[in-house]
């Protein structure tokens, strides 16, 4: 049996994607458990934050998708750690300074339009922590979409944001029964006080992630968002 | 107040031709048009993340910024896109804006340049002996970097003396007097002296006492902002007459004592000038249209440069990085500046572009499908000019007799990375110009 604690659950149009870290020795590395006929949960009752016990293979993913494992039985709650102390693992795990260290690879410019992706197998790695120094959300035509500065100064643009418990903040804020201007309230919140409340918090922490292979690329994407949306929050805008 | 274009010699609302281009841009050639209310994420015809790329692509050739934001709360359907960029329009400039493609789309009397000169240093070497200078094998800055021999400057020669030259040359080529000038502004990524560039030039040149001198930045980039900023100047009826100098002398920077490898031996010293003036009827010359300017972060760290407490230079230069960022971003600019002016790549007599080497240009010429003859070869010769490099190349464009009736691309970075582009147009030149010449 392997003990996950679940630090990323990412919503990835219908399905949820879950990643957790496992403690190998003193080595502390991302485990993506999936379905044996999927790539994604329909269905994942549990939080970040648990620890999970379950029973996975051995066989690692294709690249970059190496953190794959398939998962052989159901998951069992163990325990929960606080959010804070999930963020001290994961500062253990993966993690990059730079725009090359973050999938060991080059990360190139969409020449289209916005975006940016890794090429499969140049990329040795699908998930990855990082500093910023600075973040912003935004909504940009009901997508939300990050951008962020990286601790060497490097910024990505554009980054869909998956992490599923931001996601559901931003519907949970748009909801009907919260009267009128809700959008624009959203984005007067997530301009001011969101930006305050993030860039604060002595467990700011965020991981991207790469998305599976798309017309043979593979697309960044802002897996998880640390400290995770309060629902008070909500009564603040 | 100038009236604007509200259609196009073809016959198309040229703000649907410009969304369809862009589009065609995301989707592909191929991909049938829809009908302005499909929804096209629900329909499937794009995904999230192509549905925001094909709204960046708008904001960029539209100059319509937060578009994406005007869109909340609608379809993602060809529909919303036109009624936003309507009302985007309307509230960037408090009228009605029309923001389609055309070669003018600002107020007031536009600026046409009567008058451009290049100088570059007069001692040319041999790409082999800097390639021994810099500790590389001879034959390297040739066979890797394309370039044949680079212009130093000789002893009495500086940023001053060079800026000087090319704009003398430039105010005798528009038989303009240096009185006549309201502003010089200058630009270099060499020169960090004071009195500026642009302080030294106006003694140099014996300006008026009440013309202005400005020194603005962006390394490469530098020429584009010194014309955005004069065109302004011009435009808003603050200034008749503006010079914009740039030069650059690497050769006393970028030093084998400083900088060890490729990145010190692929610069030379040149400098540029051009004489910008508000157009009248009776004027001949190039106009110079709108510019687009931006700053992709992405790439902040392929090239840094910075001063040591020893007095040395710490330079981080990721060659591969930075061709890959340079190739990427400057075909970018010029498929936006191509959106943005409605002149198709085709019809262009010229791209004055920045030439971080020779071998990059034809790179770039084959990734934007058009003849590398129509970029002129600056730094095959003289090597990498700095914010003089885009000018060298924008004053052999406008001396060139072949395409004298041909609209010119700009297009230039600077480190960070900083991108701009824009464009020129004979003072008698139509879209029906470009029609006829495709």
């Amino acid at each position: 049996m392997t003990k996950l604690l679940i630090t990323e659950i990412t919503r990835m149009g219908p399905a949820f994607c879950v990643i957790g870290l496992q403690r190998e020795n003193e080595k502390i590395q991302s485990i993506r458990p999936l379905p044996s006929f999927a790539n994604g949960w329909s269905h994942f009752p549990h939080r970040r934050g648990d620890i999970l016990e379950c029973a996975l293979t051995p066989f690692s993913g294709v690249k970059p998708h190496v953190e794959d494992r398939v998962s052989t039985r159901g998951f069992t709650r163990v325990t929960t750690v606080p959010e804070a102390e999930t963020v001290v693992y994961l500062r253990k795990s993966e993690l990059a300074q730079s725009l090359p260290d973050l999938f060991g690879c080059a990360i190139h410019e969409n020449k289209k339009g916005s975006g940016l992706f890794a090429i499969p197998r140049d990329a040795k790695r699908s998930i990855c922590g990082c500093e910023t120094q600075n973040l912003r959300l935004e909504l940009c035509a009901n997508e939300l979409r990050a951008t962020l500065a990286l601790s060497s100064g490097e910024v990505l643009r554009d980054l869909p944001v998956v992490d599923r418990d931001w996601r559901d903040f931003i519907d949970a804020a748009l909801a009907e029964g919260r009267g009128a201007n809700r959008t624009a309230r959203l984005e007067r919140f997530l301009n001011s006080d969101f930006h305050y409340k993030i860039m604060s918090c002595p467990h700011h922490f965020i991981r991207l992630g790469l998305t599976r292979p798309f017309h043979d690329l593979c697309w960044l994407m802002l897996d998880t968002l640390f400290p995770l949306p309060k629902h008070e929050w909500l009564q603040e805008f | 107040m100038t009236p604007l274009p509200t259609s196009r010699p073809d016959g198309k609302d040229p703000l649907r031709r410009l969304v369809e281009e862009c589009f065609h841009r995301e989707a592909g050639l191929s991909a049938p048009l829809p009908a302005d209310d499909v929804d096209l994420i629900e329909s499937g015809i794009l995904d999230s993340m192509g549905w925001v790329s094909f709204l960046r692509t708008i904001e960029s050739a539209s100059g319509v910024g937060e578009l994406g934001s005007d869109l909340n709360d609608r379809a993602a359907s060809f529909a919303a896109i036109l009624a936003a960029l309507q009302t985007g329009g309307s509230r960037a400039s408090g009228a009605t804006r029309d923001v389609s493609p055309r070669p003018i789309s600002k107020n007031g009397v536009p600026a046409i340049i009567p008058g451009s000169s290049a100088a570059v240093g007069s001692r040319i070497v041999p790409s082999e002996e800097v390639d021994r200078a810099f500790g590389m094998p001879p034959g390297k800055l040739r066979g890797r970097a394309g370039i044949e021999s680079l212009a130093y400057a000789a002893e009495g020669e500086n940023e001053l003396t060079l800026g000087a030259r090319a704009a003398q040359e430039a105010l005798r080529a528009a038989s303009c007097g240096a009185q006549q000038l309201d502003w010089i502004i200058a630009t270099s990524e060499t020169h960090h002296d004071y009195p500026s560039l642009s302080a030294q030039l106006h003694s140099r040149l014996l300006l008026r006492e009440d013309c202005g001198a400005l020194d603005v930045g962006g390394a490469c980039l530098g020429l584009l902002h010194a014309f955005a900023v004069a065109e302004s100047l011009i435009r808003s009826g603050q200034a008749q007459t503006a010079a914009v100098v740039t030069a650059d002398v690497h050769s006393r920077t970028l030093t084998p004592a400083r900088v060890a490898g490729e990145f010190g031996g692929l610069f030379g010293d040149g400098a540029s000038a051009f004489l910008l003036r508000r157009a009248d009827s009776a004027d001949q010359g190039y106009q110079l249209g709108d510019f687009l300017f931006g700053c992709a972060g992405q790439y902040a760290a392929a090239i840094q440069v910075n001063d040591t407490r020893e007095g040395g230079l710490d330079v981080k230069f990721d060659g591969e990085a930075l061709s890959r960022a340079a190739i990427t971003r400057l075909e970018k600019v010029l498929a936006a500046v191509e959106l943005r002016s409605g002149i198709p790549r085709d019809s262009v007599g010229s791209f004055a572009t920045h030439q971080p080497n020779p071998r990059l240009v034809a790179l770039l010429a084959k990734q934007c499908a058009v003849s590398p003859k129509k970029f002129p070869p600056i730094a095959r010769t003289y090597g990498n000019l700095g914010s003089s490099t885009c000018g060298a190349a924008l004053h052999a464009a406008l001396q060139d007799d072949s395409n004298r009736r041909q609209p010119i691309f700009l297009a230039s970075l600077g480190p960070g990375l900083l991108f701009g582009g824009g464009w020129l147009t004979p003072s008698d030149w139509t879209h029906t110009s470009a029609l006829r010449s495709v």
